[in-house]
């Protein structure tokens, strides 16, 4: 049979990522205009990098919603075999930022390997799951080689050192193992042998504990959280409930830093207030429960793992992104996907999308009409029933 | 379609699928947890505290900044000024932004200023994004410190009270405080009417610390408070002061105060006092001597209150001019019980006298019987008719009602006493109050110093009307009165005030100083008051010398040369007497030998000439060639002088120029 997608593609999911994808265009130009203008004299100098980074997402997507996943099950080997290479070659002539390597650049285009190895090891651990079936349960045969990757990827992108990014690989390959039905046990020494490792790596860089300690400090207390999380608040709180309206943020003129990146909720929260943010989280929540619905209905476990893995993946960014810019959680230097400036993350959480969107066409959510009913047809967008003469 | 389902999907192990969607809900679970949990924050923090941090947020972002009202111009009543405002600069900084230059600055201004280098950092180290570096210092400093070259430093000018004339009616003028505000005087009296009201402008400011250039600031503009005009005459001011000094130095004595009113308004002229001081320097004096006297202290009056004894007994028809009285020889002892008796001493001796001749020789023991004859109750009557005991409710703050006892309070002997004027406190202005009751045809008006209130466009808000108290004595008591103090002034005490071809009517005074519980010895307050032209009278004037130590003492030998000096250039040297009635510029015609010999000072005037847009070295040569004295501020191209062209100036006045550079470089926060 032809491996196109049998069934419509989930809709909310491809309405609720392009217009996240859309508004990000506003939102970005808003937080970065006198960024861009301080820094390259032109205000919009910004907004057009980012438009350039959407319309690749949005080709990204149509992409990969088009190749059959469970062609992917081939390929993931080969792909988190060259998310190593990249991580290496990034580590070896990467160029820094903020005092770590991050970027691989090939003359003009960089990109950050670590965006690109998150999807390669969360997909090839789904391919191993199917793989191994039973011996998934077996501590040699099945855990300890998906462990490896694991480590491997981890420690790589630590090493940056890109401490939250390579914590968050790690913590979604965890919830991956788990839906992959790896044992509990196996899971919880995982965690125990983790804790030294994690006490000596907090210890190893100053800024990290600082980080940290600053949290925990200002938790509860009157006292300011560190300055960026506090400027973020601020911003939340100054939009209130219905905001102060496009381009009238304030936080976002150098008193918020990286308003356009990692903190972009929160001027999505000053310039479009209450409503804004509940809208964009909104959309997350939407992405979420019909990532899980499309898992429920996948055809396949492959399909079933995958799905959970990307939707997992889009909505802890998201979750933990605003929990940072919210106050809640330590800053750390995670982007929320499709909103912040970044192109790495955009693309790569585009394609991610796509392939989700290719498994939720195989399943029978939207089944593509065959028959014509007995007294009147389904339209083609499946909604409207109209009467046959 | 179901082929292709059976090729491609593996069959699922039912405990595995059962296992799994566990795991899966759990996972779900988790996640909607952590999306409830993000939810509940952004309302925490969007709706419940939302205007705590949108406070926060806008301090951040939003300072207000003050621009001070200037105070309204104080004028004479002619438009002298008085006080004015001049531009001072005040120098802030906004420690983010001035960081970088944070040594560059303190070392600026500790060459500028002489104060140590640490002072400022230290300054500069606040956390608060706005500090005073200097505060209110003079403008010549903007061209010291070049503010291009530092960041982060702003200017704000600060409009500052200047006054005008120095030593010039400094305590009847007062001061302002270092905000700005009434501290004494007329300053605090029209202070509400001076203030105006301050103006703000709020700047929004990035986290850079740089003005948002594209947004619209909300601004108040100040709003110029009101302009006061007196009813002094700069003129008349001047001369009676130049008149005090000298008279004060002639006797070597402590102090001194004159008052000159208009009899028919009741409107004060001038008001000098010895030690003067200068308001532009107010906080230096003491206390003492910055009280405006004439209102806030008591005296006793002498014989100066004798107005009242005689008053009563004409009034009430007790006493004719011509009714002779026995004077004692000089020595009167007034029995006040069987065993004790009182004196009463006259200077001038004499036997049977009339009552005229009486007040002219100012006799205590003629008065004392004339005020048996009128009796406690029609004495006392009088005395507070003439406003003895009441304060006269001139516009000026600080003024004491003065002491007149009831009758039923009075010894046996304080009827006698006060017929001399002791056993009553007055102020000099009620004393001048008084007589010029007499000048007005009996009628005593209330006396008044505001003569109009202007706007900041000098429109009239509002202007001061004479005001009639009460009808004293009859206009034909008033006029036997004052041909009484003519005689006094032409045969008795009052000699030294005479001037020839003008009818002055006076009175003289000499008390002895009551300190500590007794009458000091050798410590006399020497007073002349008198009234002229006679017959219609211009101008009242009070003359009060405070311990004459010269040797003389006497009212008539101490203060009546002073009220002649004064009368004498009023007379000659100013157009007060002339300016209602010229039949007077005749009689002063028949004069020609009246020339002070103690014209030491120039009041010629002038016209200032208009200086605005010349270049501040022709601005001063050209007020320089009009003899008066120019005082700049800033440099490079005159935009405002104070007093403006065409005001009509006493040769030797201040100018005041404010200058600024031709391309202005200054970061104004006062346009």
């Amino acid at each position: 049979m032809s491996l196109e997608h049998k069934n419509h593609i989930d809709l909310s999911i491809l309405i609720a990522v392009l217009s996240l994808m859309l508004l990000s265009l506003g939102v970005v130009y808003s937080a970065s205009a006198s960024y861009a203008q301080h820094r390259a004299g032109d205000s919009e100098h910004m907004l057009i990098s980012h438009s350039v980074k959407v319309f690749l997402g949005i080709i990204a997507l149509f992409i990969f919603m088009r190749v059959d996943y469970r062609r992917l099950q081939g390929l993931t080997k080969f792909a988190v075999v060259l998310a190593v290479v990249l991580l290496f070659g990034t580590l070896l002539l990467g160029g820094e930022a903020k005092g770590a390597t991050r970027w691989l650049r090939f003359s003009s285009i960089g990109f950050q390997p670590s965006e690109f190895a998150k999807y390669a090891l969360l997909f090839h651990l789904c391919t191993l799951f199917n793989k191994k079936g039973e011996d998934i349960k077996d501590f040699k045969k099945g855990f300890l080689p998906m462990m490896v990757w694991i480590g491997i990827i981890t420690l790589l992108v630590m090493a940056q050192p890109n401490f939250s990014m390579g914590a968050m690989i790690f913590i979604l390959s965890m919830i991956v193992l788990y839906i992959g039905n790896v044992r509990f046990k196996h899971l919880f020494l995982t965690f125990v042998s983790m804790l030294p490792l994690l006490t000596i790596y907090m210890l190893s860089a100053e800024y990290r504990l600082k980080r940290v300690m600053d949290f925990i400090n200002g938790f509860g207390s009157d006292a300011k959280p560190d300055y960026q999380a506090w400027q973020s608040i601020l911003g939340f709180g100054n939009g209130g409930i219905f905001g102060v309206g496009p381009g009238e943020s304030k936080q976002r003129d150098f008193f918020l830093p990286e308003s356009y990146g990692d903190f972009v909720f929160s001027i999505v929260g000053e310039e479009y207030g209450f409503i804004g943010t509940i809208f964009f989280l909104g959309l997350f929540f939407l992405i979420m429960y019909r990532g899980f619905k499309i898992a429920k209905h996948s055809t396949d476990p492959f399909g079933r793992n995958l799905a959970i893995s990307i939707t997992i993946a889009i909505t802890m960014y998201a979750l933990i992104n605003a929990s940072v810019t919210l106050g809640i959680l330590p800053t750390t230097g995670l982007p929320m996907p499709f909103v912040s400036y970044g192109g790495s993350s955009m693309v790569f959480s585009a394609a991610a999308i796509g392939v989700l969107l290719n498994i939720s066409a195989q399943t029978d959510l939207h089944p593509r009409v065959r028959e014509i009913p007995l007294v009147g047809s389904i339209d083609a967008d499946g909604l409207n029933i109209r009467k046959v003469y | 379609m179901n082929e292709n389902i059976e090729h491609t999907t593996p069959i699922f192990d039912v405990a595995k699928l059962k296992s799994n969607q566990f795991r899966v809900r759990l996972l779900r679970i988790a996640v909607g947890i952590f999306f409830i949990v993000v939810g509940l924050r952004i309302i925490h923090i969007q709706i419940v505290e939302s205007e705590k941090y949108r406070k926060i947020a806008q301090k951040q972002y939003q300072s207000k900044v003050v621009l001070p009202s200037p105070r309204g111009i104080l004028y004479d009543r002619n438009g002298n000024i008085l006080a004015s405002n001049a531009t001072y600069v005040s120098f802030a900084a906004d420690p983010m932004l001035a960081a970088e230059d944070a040594q560059a600055i303190a070392k600026k201004f500790s060459q500028a200023f002489g104060k140590h280098k640490n002072h400022y950092l230290n300054e500069l180290k606040s956390e608060s994004r706005f500090v005073w570096l200097e505060r209110f210092v003079d403008a010549k400093y903007l061209n010291e410190i070049d503010l291009k070259k530092l960041n982060g430093v702003v200017v704000r000018r600060e409009p500052k009270r200047l006054y005008f004339n120095d030593q010039i009616a400094g305590q009847l003028i007062g001061s302002t405080n270092i905000d700005n505000a009434g501290l004494a005087g007329i300053e605090k009296q029209f202070d509400v009417e001076f203030k105006g009201t301050d103006g703000y402008v709020v700047f929004q400011r990035d986290g850079l610390g740089r003005a948002r250039p594209s947004v619209d600031y909300p601004r108040v503009e100040p709003k110029k408070g009101n302009n006061i005009y007196l009813t002094i005459d700069l003129k008349l001011q001047v001369i009676a002061e130049k008149a005090l000094k000298k008279g004060i130095e002639d006797n070597k004595a402590e102090g001194g105060i004159i008052i000159v009113l208009q009899p028919r308004t009741g409107e004060i002229l001038a008001i000098a006092q010895h030690p003067n001081i200068n308001p532009n320097h107010f906080g230096k004096y003491e206390p003492d001597h910055q009280r405006l006297r004439a209102v806030t202290d008591l005296f006793e009056p002498g014989s100066v209150f004798k107005i009242v004894t005689a008053s009563a007994a004409l009034e009430h028809r007790l006493v004719k001019p011509d009714k002779m009285f026995y004077a004692e020889n000089g020595l009167y002892s007034v029995p006040v019980t069987s065993k004790k008796s009182r004196k009463i001493v006259d200077t001038h001796k004499a036997e049977w006298i009339t009552f005229q001749e009486a007040v002219e020789t100012s006799s205590n023991i003629v008065m004392a019987k004339v005020s048996d004859i009128i009796g406690c109750e029609r004495f006392y009557k009088m005395a507070r008719d003439y406003g003895f005991g009441i304060a006269t409710n001139i516009d000026f703050p600080g003024e004491l009602n003065g002491m007149l006892k009831k009758p039923i309070d009075w010894w046996s002997t304080s009827l006698n006493t006060l017929s001399y004027g002791y056993e009553v406190g007055a102020t000099p202005l009620q004393i001048a109050c008084a007589y010029a009751a007499v000048a007005n045809n009996g009628i005593l008006m209330r006396p008044y110093i505001l003569k109009k209130e202007t706007d900041a466009s000098n429109q009239i808000v509002r202007e001061s009307q004479k005001q009639q108290i009460r009808s004293v004595i009859s206009s034909e008591t008033a006029e036997v009165l004052t041909g009484l103090f003519e005689g006094a002034v032409e045969r008795g005490t009052g000699t030294l005030a005479k001037i020839q071809g003008i009818r002055i009517a006076g009175k003289t005074g000499t008390s002895k100083k009551y300190v500590e519980g007794q009458y000091e010895k050798g410590n006399y307050v020497a007073s002349f008051i008198g009234f002229f032209p006679a017959e219609d009278p211009k101008i009242v004037c009070l003359v009060m010398i405070d311990k004459p130590q010269a040797g003389a003492y006497y009212g008539g030998t101490v203060s009546a040369p002073i009220f002649k000096a004064i009368a004498e250039q009023i007379i000659n040297t100013t157009d007060v007497l002339s300016r209602t009635k010229n039949v007077l510029a005749k009689k002063i015609d028949h004069v020609p030998s009246v020339k002070s010999k103690s014209d030491t000072f120039n009041s010629s005037a002038g016209i200032v000439p208009d200086v605005r847009g010349q270049s501040l070295r022709r601005a001063i040569e050209i007020l320089k060639m009009g003899m008066f004295e120019p005082v700049v501020e800033g440099s490079g191209i005159v935009i405002t002088q104070v007093p403006e062209a065409g005001t009509y100036a006493t040769k030797g006045m201040k100018i005041s120029l404010i200058c600024q550079p031709k391309q202005s470089t200054v970061l104004s926060l006062n346009r």
